[in-house]
């Protein structure tokens, strides 16, 4: 674009941000990666990461990472569309509250979610408590809490709100008209949705779902509270390494395959729903 | 509308209600009754009492909540002049060099905020810059995992604006200057108020950094939360997090008041 | 000098928005940039007011080279479609703004305000906010603002497009005015309606893809227009395809016609104008028959459509009391004086015209 200002000061006022990003944030970083090919006995080497790799709690922190993102994102995107659909296209008396309600959870921090279903699923919950009344059992059925059923579940509840508000801002733009032209050639609900409502929203969808995806990688909050060993997650196998081991080399490692993980399944997200959204 | 008979519409809404009920009004309302509750085992709590709301509004509590008052406040006002700064500058440039600054403020979205707090513990553990254990340590992570947040909404309100309103004060003789302190930043406020109550929001509940970083003395409200259910005492937990909850909203509602003086259509 | 276009090239990546643009508006003069949709008019006034950089040549103010000036340099007013009246201060905040900005004292600011209110009628309502004012009184705002920094030139970017036709023909009538309280303003008036160029502006640039094809008065473009496309975008035109004869006339289809050939080789292919309302219905000078294919009444003419030789002509005559009917057999003329012959060629489809 041709414009009529020299570019050297404009450079130099876009570099003092940068250079304060750069000492509160990406320098840490960079240093926390050369500290990962740094062990304490000197030198730099790899060999810190041949331990954590061949540890079998690595493993599974890893696999529980990428799997409970993957499962955790699906059903927000699922969920989070249904609702937003009922909320936009099937308005209620009080929908617009219930969207109101929605922009206010976002602001509430994601451990209270874990917290809550403590009381709701827990071994003393509510649920098993409902159960041992009624069927005079000495044990309710839920026990899923401490797995990472638990943990998806409280993402799911936590995360949904994210993907239901690009949506909700999609569907507002959609044309009333156009899904009136629809209905009026006689197409039904769930075709309406398919052909006209879901191809709009797709780059919505595709935004909410990648921030999800993310979110739901470095969740932390959400782990810590449900106070499983069962469920150990990349982050929380940097803290526990970190702060409860003090083995900052390991906890290094971790991190900054945690970043790469995070960063990779972000830009492949991203990659393919560029090419589905636009 | 979508679903025309009245029958197809009760049945959408039933659905509605079953999923959204138990999934986001429970737990929240869980959470208030916990937090009246002597004990909870079985359907309902029992035995209400005011006891843990006392503990929660004095003495360690209440230094806590002080805490983390302190660092959302300074945090949101720090990143919101960083991610403002960077928005406006950044949309001087380039469509590449914009680029690139967009992703460089995003990236504290995409790494995990342990990794962030693990980072600035071991950067700032040592001299020159010795911060780990002071509360300052505390407060920049709040302030770079904010910052992406403000930059990212001042960024959108900033695609928002009408690049005429600037090109007919730049017409009218108005510098660069003046044009921004006079109807730039006038016209971006409403979005600024926003982006100050989700950095308040966000820095208020932050938690994984905080408990990779916090000094003794400085326990925000989160890692207390996290400390009275780890010990054991869940209802002191439910107490405390309604008082965040409550304090948030209440930051919340006061920044939407200045909003809707500062929008002017 | 008013303002002046050297040889002012933009582009815009590879395309080329304004190609080799030379154009003078004398001091006080109103000159409209007339042209169709995307034809760089838009473009070719930004370049005066510093928010796109020629790739090529200068930009002159008032005798003084511009080209690299930023825009709160040039002492220029600048009114656009959406006004972009600042929503967050009153219309006094508004028209004071650029006094403000540039250090005027508050009392003098007050002062010349008032003046540039008064001058466009909107005293009264100074104490309003943008929003509380209709598309015409903002408009009028609009012009207040950018006539109280006391501009040399004026840039007017189809300030009128955004109300309704009445108010329209209203305003043009204001700006008329204005014009003439104000003679020493040059104005560049950008638009693609030829009623408000031939009505408002002393000269007239006729623009087509990125070039400027024509330049002069009202009249001249109208009465004696240079190409076929400034015939057919001032005004209407009836473009007959001809050969030029030997003997001070033209050949069109079977029919010699009388018209004014000038230094036109015999034998060359041409395009003879007509306007419309030139054209009269009966036997006359440079008979024509034909069939009618259509009438449109509008209230004071009828306007006919005429198919003679495989052409379409039109003629636009004062309302008949017993119009003739599709189909029917007729004769029209036109005197030779009214005709223009032009070069064949000139339409806006070849681009180098
Ligand atoms: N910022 C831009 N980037 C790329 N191309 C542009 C830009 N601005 C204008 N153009 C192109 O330049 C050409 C001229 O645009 P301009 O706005 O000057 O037209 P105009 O004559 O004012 O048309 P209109 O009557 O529709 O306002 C158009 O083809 C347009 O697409
Ligand atoms: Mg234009």
């Amino acid at each position: 674009m041709a414009e009529a200002r020299p570019w050297a000061p404009r450079l130099l006022w876009a570099g003092v941000p940068v250079a304060l990003l750069a000492a509160g944030f990406l320098y840490p970083l960079v240093l926390l990666v050369w500290q990962s090919v740094s062990p304490d006995t000197g030198g730099h080497s790899f060999a810190v990461y041949q331990d954590v790799f061949g540890s079998e709690v690595f493993r599974r922190a890893l696999g529980n990472t990428v799997w409970i993102a993957a499962a955790s994102t699906a059903g927000c995107l699922v969920l989070g569309f249904v609702l937003a659909l009922v909320i936009a296209f099937v308005p209620f008396p009080g929908a617009r509250a219930v969207a109101r309600f929605v922009d206010v959870f976002l602001s509430f921090p994601s451990f209270l979610i874990t917290l809550a279903l403590v009381f709701v699923y827990g071994s003393a919950g509510m649920a098993n408590g409902l159960w041992t009344d009624v069927t005079g059992a000495a044990e309710g059925p839920f026990a899923f809490l401490t797995t990472p059923w638990g943990v998806i579940l409280a993402e799911v509840t936590y995360f949904t709100p994210f993907v239901m508000r690009p949506l909700l801002a999609a569907f507002g733009q959609l044309d009333p008209a156009q899904i009136e032209a629809a209905s009026s050639l006689g197409a039904r609900a769930p075709r309406i949705v398919r052909q006209v409502i879901l191809p709009d929203a797709l780059p919505a969808l595709a935004a909410g779902g990648s921030l999800v995806l993310v979110m739901c990688l470095n969740e932390f909050g959400i782990v810590l509270f449900t106070g499983a060993k069962g469920v150990t997650t990349l982050p929380m196998l940097v803290y526990t390494k970190a702060i409860l081991e003090s083995d900052y080399p390991a906890a290094c490692v971790v991190a900054t395959v945690n970043v790469a993980v995070s960063l990779t399944l972000y830009g492949i997200y991203r990659a393919v729903s560029r090419r589905a959204g636009a | 509308m979508l679903v025309h008979s009245r029958g197809g519409r009760r049945a959408v809404w039933a659905l509605f209600a079953l999923l959204f009920l138990p999934l986001f009004a429970l737990p929240l309302l869980v959470l208030v009754a916990a937090s009246f509750a002597g004990h909870w085992s079985g359907a309902l709590p029992s035995g209400p009492t005011l006891d843990h709301y006392d503990a929660a509004v004095r003495g360690e509590s209440l230094r806590a909540l002080t805490a983390s008052l302190a660092t959302a406040a300074a945090a949101s006002a720090l990143a919101l002049t960083a991610g403002t700064w960077a928005a406006l500058s950044a949309h001087a440039l380039g469509r590449r060099a914009r680029r690139v600054m967009d992703l460089l403020f995003m990236l504290p979205v995409a790494v995990p905020s342990v990794v962030a707090g693990l980072a600035l513990l071991v950067a700032f553990s040592k001299p020159p810059v010795l911060l780990n254990g002071t509360r300052w340590i505390v407060i920049l992570a709040h302030t770079v995992l904010v910052t992406a947040f403000a930059h990212q909404s001042v960024t959108a309100a900033l695609g928002r604006l009408d690049p005429a309103y600037e090109q007919a004060a730049a017409s009218l003789g108005a510098r660069p200057w003046y044009v921004l302190w006079r109807v730039r930043l006038p016209l971006l406020l409403p979005s600024l108020g926003a982006a100050a109550g989700l950095c308040f929001a966000l820095s208020m509940g932050e938690l994984s950094a905080t408990m990779m970083l916090y000094p003794p003395d400085w326990l925000p409200l989160p890692v207390l939360v996290f400390g009275a259910t780890d010990r054991g005492s869940p209802f002191t937990g439910s107490a405390l997090a309604v008082v965040l909850m409550g304090t948030t909203l209440l930051v919340l509602l006061a920044l939407s008041r200045i909003r809707t003086k500062a929008s002017y259509r | 000098m008013g303002i002046r276009f050297e040889d002012v090239t933009v582009a815009y990546g590879r395309t080329t928005v304004l190609d080799s643009f030379d154009l003078t508006v004398e001091p006080g003069e109103v000159m409209a940039l007339l042209g169709p949709s995307g034809s760089g008019k838009t473009t070719a006034l930004r370049a005066v007011a510093g928010f796109v950089t020629p790739a090529r040549g200068r930009v002159w103010i008032d005798g003084r080279d511009v080209t690299k000036l930023p825009p709160y340099q040039r002492g220029i007013g600048m009114v656009v479609q959406s006004y972009a009246l600042f929503p967050h201060m009153r219309v006094d905040k508004n028209v004071g703004f650029g006094l403000r900005a540039q250090g005027v004292p508050r009392a003098e600011t007050a002062e010349r305000v008032e003046q540039a209110l008064a001058l466009t009628g909107m005293g009264e309502f100074a104490r309003r906010y943008p929003r509380e004012l209709s598309g015409g009184q903002q408009q009028r705002v609009a012009i207040a603002r950018a006539l109280a920094v006391r501009p040399q030139v004026l840039l007017l970017d189809e300030p009128l497009s955004a109300l309704d036709a009445r108010l329209r023909s209203g305003m043009l009538a204001e700006l008329a005015r204005l014009h003439r309280e104000l003679p020493d303003v040059s104005m560049l008036y950008v638009t693609h309606d030829q009623i408000e160029a031939l009505t408002l502006a002393d000269r007239i640039a006729v623009m087509d893809r990125a070039r400027l094809r024509d330049v002069g008065t009202p009249q001249e473009l109208y009465r004696r227009p240079r190409t076929e496309f400034t015939a057919s975008f001032v005004g209407n035109a009836n473009l007959l395809p001809v050969t030029v004869g030997r003997d001070g006339g033209v050949r069109f289809a079977e029919h010699d016609l009388q018209a004014p050939t000038g230094d036109a080789a015999p034998g060359a292919e041409a395009t003879l104008c007509v306007r419309p309302h030139a054209v009269g219905l009966g036997d006359g000078p440079n008979p024509l028959p034909g069939t009618v294919t259509g009438i449109q009444w509008r209230g004071a003419t009828h306007r006919l459509l005429v198919e003679t030789a495989g052409h379409r002509l039109m003629a636009d005559v004062g309302e008949l009391r017993d119009p003739p009917a599709p189909g029917d057999t007729v004769t029209v003329h036109f005197a030779p004086d009214d005709a223009v012959l032009l070069p064949a060629g000139t339409g806006g489809d070849d681009r180098d015209g």
